[in-house]
């Protein structure tokens, strides 16, 4: 009969057939501060929500602790994600005072602090952390982002393209449109209305280098303006906070030049 | 088992709303900028700064050299030129009559295109309309008034000579 | 007809009688249906937009030498040049006042003035502009297209603030 129980006990418990359980680590508790607004209820202010996670329970990225806590306690937590690899730009968010995506950010494992959650900086909320990002594909949409040509290839098939000028697209082409980077800068947080900002801007050199565009004068025309390209003053929050490491800041520098001697 | 008793004592000591006071801080809900300037009237702005529809591109300013490459341009050739005329008085002490004046003209244009930099940023004129030119008319004006200043300072010490004074007591020498 | 012949008129919802009532009674339950027009939408959506807040900025992101040593070459830039507009411009109202202002008095009453008042006025005006001028060197460096990088604007900013502390600690005593 105790043999019996015995064997029982020990088919259940997963200590006893060797497998790792959380009941052998003590709960990490960690403490998350998100930004909650909800245009149901417009007359309430955004405020911080405090919510509750035990970090061996859950995946080591920010964005497994928010999808954790809305399938567990706040289901209407609202925020956007897509890929989960840090490809889709969707959860890029300001995470402990950095703009970064979710998925890519890694949990700060220091339980004595918490980590604070908020939409990107400076942009309309349309519900909790999910700002309204129209304005910055207009903006994107502006600087006419495709080849534009005006005579055909020379052999008549293909745009050829040497390796050398291959390689001036690298660092540009890889952007995600996250708008991290945008929503960094303070001349965009102040004037984002009229300047492009630094994905925009990072975007539009990648074009004007492409050697196989042909409407370098049009795009350098559209940035002659007080507002549109020289709101920038170098303040470089931008490339301090790309989270796929790319450098606006440089390829502004390099726009800038290009309008002063070409 | 203990997993499933441990994520309910979780979930219950949470479910239990906790006090607003305790969980919350507040935050500004009005869309206007943290420059907000007492006193000036704002245009109100189309809401979440959407011109048109969500499909229409964003209709740049109209593209004037004056106010882009050629403003950078100049602005940058003011500062190149400041670099040696404001570092060169440390060193030697004394300076040229003629020199300080340069100095002290390409000070005073250094400061107008920095100050047309911060209204520009701060009093944009697609927010604050007549308002902005009222603040370069300002700046203009004072320009022309510190221009007169920057005449009678030169013809008494010099810009350098005054900061020498000031700094000194009496010895031109040093700096 | 085509499933009956494959032998599948089996597998077939079982009535297509059946089938519609089901979804008659679904559609009176479920979905609720709303004639709307394209304007219509855009004024909701128009009038959400205006309800939106706007998400914090400068209380809330992360202190950097990015921005903070920027934010300082701006405040610097005011100051130095509200104090060079503000002793030129005196000096042409004592001219056109007779207020007898010139680089003597000046002089004289900063002499007057006690000798902790003169260092603090002193580092104020001496810590200001060599930061923004060191800051300003930096600046044309970037203009150029070097040191655009994220170690190269660490290494910029830190030899900044020290070339300040240093110079203007120089200058504010000697």
């Amino acid at each position: 009969m105790f043999a019996f129980k015995r064997s029982i006990i020990s088919l259940r418990s997963p200590l006893s057939r060797g497998l790792a359980t959380t009941t052998e680590k003590p709960s990490l508790i960690k403490k998350f501060k998100i930004y909650r607004w909800s245009p149901d209820k417009p007359s309430e202010k955004p405020h911080l929500q405090e919510y509750q996670v035990d970090l061996n329970d859950c995946g080591p990225m920010i964005l497994d602790a928010i999808i954790k806590i809305k399938n567990e306690q706040d289901p209407t937590l609202t925020f956007r994600r897509s890929c989960r690899e840090g490809i889709c730009g969707s959860c890029a968010m300001n995470i402990g005072g950095r703009n970064t995506l979710a998925c890519l950010c890694r949990i700060d494992r220091d339980v004595k602090k918490d980590t604070k959650i908020y939409p990107l900086p400076h942009m309309f909320v349309v519900r909790d952390l999910v700002p309204d990002l129209t304005h910055f594909y207009k903006q994107y949409k502006s600087i006419q982002p495709y080849l534009q040509r005006d005579s055909i290839p020379e052999d008549g098939k293909e745009n050829l393209q040497s390796v050398e000028d291959r390689k001036k697209l690298d660092g540009l082409y890889e952007c995600i449109l996250c708008a991290c980077c945008s929503t960094s800068c303070p001349s965009y947080w102040w004037n984002q209305q009229e300047y492009l900002g630094p994905a925009v801007l990072m975007q539009a050199y990648r074009w004007l280098i492409d050697s196989r565009d042909q409407a370098g004068r049009v795009r350098r025309e559209m940035l002659e303006n007080s507002m549109s390209m020289y709101r920038c003053h170098t303040i470089l929050n931008c490339t301090r906070t790309c989270p796929k490491g790319l450098n606006p800041g440089k390829a502004i520098a390099e726009v800038k030049k290009q309008l002063a001697f070409a | 088992m203990l997993v499933p008793i441990l994520s309910r004592q979780i979930k219950s000591t949470l479910n239990k709303s906790l006090p607003k006071s305790l969980s919350c801080s507040q935050f500004h809900t009005s869309t206007t900028k943290n420059f907000d300037i007492p006193f000036l009237k704002q245009i109100p702005q189309p809401p979440g700064y959407i011109i048109g529809t969500v499909n229409d591109a964003y209709i740049s300013p109209h593209a004037s050299k004056t106010h882009g490459s050629l403003h950078w341009t100049v602005e940058r050739i003011i500062a190149i030129g400041l670099v040696p005329l404001a570092t060169v008085p440390f060193i030697t002490g004394s300076f040229a009559p003629v020199l300080d004046s340069i100095l002290a003209t390409s000070v005073l244009a250094h400061s107008w295109i920095g100050f047309q930099a911060c209204i520009i940023d701060y009093i944009p004129k697609r927010v604050y309309g007549k308002q902005h030119d009222y603040a370069m008319y300002l700046l203009s004006l004072g320009t022309l008034i510190a221009s007169y200043g920057i005449y009678l300072i030169e013809k008494d010490v010099g810009l350098t000579g005054l900061i020498a004074k000031i700094w000194t007591g009496k010895k031109e020498e040093e700096k | 007809m085509l499933s009956t012949r494959l032998g599948l008129g089996l597998l077939k919802p079982s009535n297509k009688f059946l089938t519609l009532k089901s979804q008659q009674i679904i559609s009176k339950r479920f979905i609720n249906q709303v004639t709307t027009t394209h304007e219509r939408e855009q004024e909701i959506l128009t009038q959400q937009r205006k309800n939106r807040p706007s998400s914090p900025h400068l209380t809330i992101y992360q202190p950097q030498l990015t921005w903070y040593v920027s934010s300082l070459h701006r405040v610097t830039g005011v100051l130095l040049a509200g104090a060079f507009y503000g002793v030129t411009v005196a000096y042409a109202a004592g001219d056109l006042f007779n207020l007898g202002i010139d680089s003597n008095s000046i002089a004289s009453y900063f002499q007057s003035l006690s000798t902790p008042t003169q260092y603090a006025i002193k580092a104020t005006a001496a810590f200001p502009f060599f930061l923004h001028a060191a800051n300003g060197v930096r600046h044309l460096i970037w203009d150029a297209g070097k040191e655009l990088t994220m170690k190269g604007v660490y290494r910029t900013g830190y030899s900044v603030l020290a070339f300040t502390a240093v110079i203007g600690t120089f200058y504010t005593f000697f």
